[in-house]
């Protein structure tokens, strides 16, 4: 069942940029989706669509049926969105302030607002971190109290924005673990990255973008062969002639 | 991030810590005023109670004041501005003692005033200073309570984080030579521009994170709630107050 569908979108950017060009998708509940491109391909002005925070210069973005245009708010409660930048994302003053920030704006009561934000942060490793500042977490805590504060929304769809850049192995894996947990917990996962090394073992569609345009889409064996054209690096095992390989077990 | 200035709040239990947010403002804006009129009794008492309660609250006072140093240079320039006169002559010529003790207290009475909004930046959350806020401005005609109470909770959260981005742009300019330009006005613009773009590409970063995370004015405020406390605070506040206003 499709949760996500572009047809024919267009973006311009003010100074005259084409940022996205005729981009047509669908993406199905509980997809495991990648999409991948150098930089300035169009990916983060993708994902940007889809909650609403750009609005197409033309063609149409639906979310659960719903044109995105007009109800950018309903959007954003289905689709959460983790930010490439952790820090941009977090202003709360403490890490049980910053995860309830989504829940306080959609006016549920206390009791829930607690609850919600207890199983967020227990979902992403941070339960006893409530009253920590969020300036003193590692860059890795940072990124999951990133994902803590959109999974407190219970949204349907996650949209990650590079969830691994700036992150040391161990953080890395963290991460990626726990957008495995997601996936298998019914949530449907969008990320972008131009480093398919940790992601494209564990993903069920690769979608690659130059220049704003759908260049590719299928499942990544058939798409990640010679995807090095597009400036995108195929992962070590690949190069190895070892097929795809998990980064994590 | 991990070295973020020290001003902000800071998680505790201290007396402070426990007040309503309610208390603590409405005592702030009480002894702010009388601050303004306040003699020396007053001055000397307020500031032993804000050593008390940043002790208490587990603030480091010398670290604060480091943070501060800035507004302590525009206080030494309020000195002097009060102490020195020009009379005609090349040389600048000193006023009496009595004028030096007057600036001393003008002086004294803003860093009171700015020590104790530290004080209440540093022991409660900023969602309670907005739901505080809420509450006293709600019998304001004209004003919208929740927007403003926002705005203000905003300017208090990222007041650090400027201070940190600040800094940050600072070292930058250092770690590339900046000393060796001698005019002082070239150094200032450069730095400003650096930091005003930063703040600018920050704040709409936040906004966008913001919407995100479905942004309505409307959302729900914390909860608040008066205790014993709070009477026994708002007792010495009032005492204090009083001591000076029916001098």
């Amino acid at each position: 069942m499709p949760i996500i569908e572009t047809t024919h979108l267009y973006h311009r950017f003010s100074d005259g940029t084409q940022g996205l060009e005729d981009v047509s998708l669908t993406f199905n509940e509980g997809e495991f989706t990648v999409i991948a491109g150098a930089n300035g391909s169009g990916k983060t002005t993708l994902l940007r669509h889809f909650n609403g925070l750009l609005l197409p210069e033309s063609g149409l973005v639906t979310v659960c049926g719903q044109s995105v245009k007009k109800n950018p708010s309903a959007a954003r409660q289905q689709v959460g969105m983790v930010f490439q930048d952790a820090d941009s994302q977090i202003f709360g003053e403490t890490v049980y302030d910053d995860a309830a920030f989504g829940p306080e704006n959609l006016l549920l009561d206390r009791h829930q607002i607690d609850r919600r934000v207890t199983q967020a942060l227990a979902d992403v490793n941070l339960s006893g971190y409530e009253d920590k500042s969020p300036h003193q977490l590692s860059g890795g805590e940072k990124r999951r109290l990133a994902i803590a504060g959109v999974l407190a929304m219970a949204p349907r769809v996650l949209l990650m924005d590079e969830p691994f850049s700036n992150l040391d192995y161990p953080a890395a894996c963290m991460v990626l673990t726990q957008i495995l947990n997601f996936h298998k917990n019914g949530h449907t996962i969008i990320i972008t990255t131009h480093d398919l090394e940790k992601v494209i073992a564990h993903a069920q569609r690769l979608v690659v973008l130059e220049n704003g345009r759908v260049v590719k889409d299928g499942i990544p064996e058939q798409v990640v062969g010679g995807i090095e054209r597009y400036g995108v690096r195929p992962p070590c095992s690949i190069q190895l002639g070892k097929g795809i390989r998990p980064w994590v077990n | 991030m991990g070295e973020l200035t020290t001003i902000g709040f800071k998680p505790g239990r201290s007396p402070l810590h426990r007040l309503d947010p309610r208390t603590k403002q409405i005592l702030l804006i009480g002894l702010s005023l009388t601050s303004l009129r306040g003699n020396i009794t007053f001055l000397s008492i307020s500031s032993l109670l804000t050593i008390y309660l940043f002790t208490k609250a587990k603030l480091r006072i010398w670290r604060l004041i480091c943070e501060t140093r800035y507004f302590l240079f525009f206080l030494l320039f309020i000195f002097i501005v009060r102490t020195v006169t020009f009379t005609g002559q090349w040389l600048p010529a000193i006023v009496s003692a009595d004028m030096i003790g007057e600036a001393l207290i003008v002086c004294w009475r803003l860093l009171i005033v700015v020590f104790m909004g530290l004080l209440l930046m540093s022991t409660t959350r900023i969602a309670d200073i907005r739901a505080a806020l809420i509450w006293l401005m709600k019998p304001l005609p004209l004003v919208n309570e929740k927007a403003a109470a926002t705005m203000v909770g905003l300017v208090v959260r990222f007041l650090p984080l400027i201070l940190y981005q600040a800094g940050e742009i600072g070292d930058a300019m250092r770690a590339r030579g900046i000393e060796k330009r001698k005019n002082p006005l070239t150094r200032l613009v450069k730095f400003t521009i650096a930091l005003f773009r930063r703040i600018f590409l920050r704040a709409d970063e936040l906004v966008e994170a913001m919407q995100a995370r479905c942004y309505n004015e409307n959302r729900i405020v914390a909860d608040l709630a008066f205790s014993k406390r709070d009477s026994y605070a708002a007792v010495i506040g009032i005492l204090l107050c009083l001591s000076v206003l029916l001098e």
